[in-house]
């Protein structure tokens, strides 16, 4: 068992539009419209004076659940869609944990998963806490307010054109998302996650992009399904999708594919924010809470791909 | 209003056939002639990008808006099958 106990995200307030980035990214004027008009990526967040480390500690001060617990914190996974983020010997992730009273945790980065970095991060946070403890009966309350917790972070700049767009699919914007984890908590449960690895559709070489093209739906939905599958439900059962980031069009014919209706999959951050890196599903989560789409005891389904070195097709499913 | 609607399906449609050959011919830059029952991907080897790129093009040559969100790309396969996708789920823009 895997459960969220708070999720913080930072989104810069400043955004800059799709327009603006044309000359940077020597983006066509096609391309552009590409973009605005069937991606539905309209603007990004940019925080332009703000380092890494400052984007991670601006998510995780609105973690509130954290103040006092540091002493329960044995892991600090951080995230990533891209493997290397700082010249050396600059390390936003150890910063952060000295800044944040984390020193005593392990802290180490989740990559090569690319976007779907931050599902694994999650499931990898509560495995390693499950193995640590002896299940939820040693510590007499579930472990809500005693057992051991990890951090999970998200979050990058959008340094170079590689890290600001993808391939005439999606637009990258800044942000970050920070994740209390525990076990055997009660918020927020962990049900079910599926995930598939595709080496073979590496961007590196480019063979086989065509072919990632054709079956990039279908593989989400089968991974999605496997995952709804492991959870012993269905789509009927799930209240709300909390979908990666990446354009309106692929998630609304996603939505087709699925037979699932697209008012219940949440795109609201998409024409604002674009795609932040692996903290899309995270700030999907605060958007749907804090628009009151999630009761307690509904079942919600997280999905992301990473695509770049290799593709990974991912989806969770949780009940809140 | 659909281009069904309108009552000028037949001529529309034929107008988008004529538009997307123009248009493909240019994307794919294809020395060979382009017809109607020619498969998207299999045959014109056209991409999921190249195809919005497709479709933006036909809003902006036929002054339209194409409801893209409610196309399904299984069950358009042939250029053929894109027009009369277009034909029915378009609306002057």
């Amino acid at each position: 068992m895997t459960a969220l106990e708070a999720v913080s995200v930072y989104l810069p307030p400043t955004r800059v539009s799709v327009e603006s980035l044309a000359g940077p990214l020597g983006l066509t004027e096609m391309q552009v419209k590409l973009f605005r008009r069937f991606h539905g990526l309209k603007q990004v967040g940019r925080d332009a004076d703000a380092s890494v480390y400052d984007l991670l500690m601006k998510a995780a001060a609105g973690l509130e659940e954290l103040r006092g617990q540091e002493h329960r914190v044995r892991y600090v996974l951080y995230a990533r869609t891209m493997p290397v983020i700082t010249p050396y010997p600059v390390n936003p992730l150890h910063e952060v944990c000295r800044a944040l009273g984390l020193g005593h945790a392990l802290a180490f980065t989740v990559t090569h998963q690319s976007c779907a970095s931050g599902l694994l991060a999650i499931d990898m946070a509560g495995r390693l806490l499950a193995a640590d403890t002896a299940g939820p009966a040693s510590n007499g309350d579930g472990d809500a307010g005693s057992g051991p917790l990890a951090l999970v972070l998200s979050g990058e700049k959008a340094f170079t054109r590689e890290a600001q767009m993808f391939a005439d699919t999606t637009v990258f914007g800044e942000g970050a998302s920070a994740c209390l984890v525990s076990a055997y908590g009660v918020r927020d449960r962990l049900l079910a996650y599926a995930s598939n690895v595709r080496g073979e559709f590496d961007s590196a070489t480019g063979e086989n992009d065509a072919r990632l093209q054709r079956e990039y739906r279908p593989s989400l939905a089968a991974v999605m399904r496997q995952a709804l599958d492991e959870a012993g439900l269905t789509l009927d059962d799930i209240r709300v999708v909390l979908p990666h980031n990446v354009n309106l069009v692929t998630w609304q014919r996603m939505c087709l594919l699925l037979g699932f209706p697209r008012d219940r999959v949440l795109l609201d951050n998409i024409p604002t924010s674009g795609h932040v890196f692996c903290a899309d599903v995270f700030a999907n989560y605060k958007t749907a809470c804090e628009r009151g789409l999630l009761e307690p005891g509904d079942r919600y389904l997280a999905a992301a791909v990473g695509a770049g070195g290799g593709a990974t097709f991912a989806a969770m499913v949780f009940e809140h | 209003m659909t281009a069904q609607e309108t009552g000028l399906d037949g001529e529309f449609r034929q107008q988008v056939v004529d538009t997307m050959i123009t248009v493909l011919t240019r994307l794919l830059d294809r020395a060979e002639p382009v017809t109607e029952d020619m498969r998207l991907m299999e045959e014109l080897g056209l991409s999921s990008t190249l195809g919005l790129e497709l479709l933006l093009e036909l809003e902006d040559q036929l002054l339209i808006l194409i409801d893209v969100e409610l196309m399904d790309q299984e069950k358009v396969a042939t250029v053929g099958d894109m027009a009369t996708f277009v034909a029915d789920h378009s609306r002057p823009g």
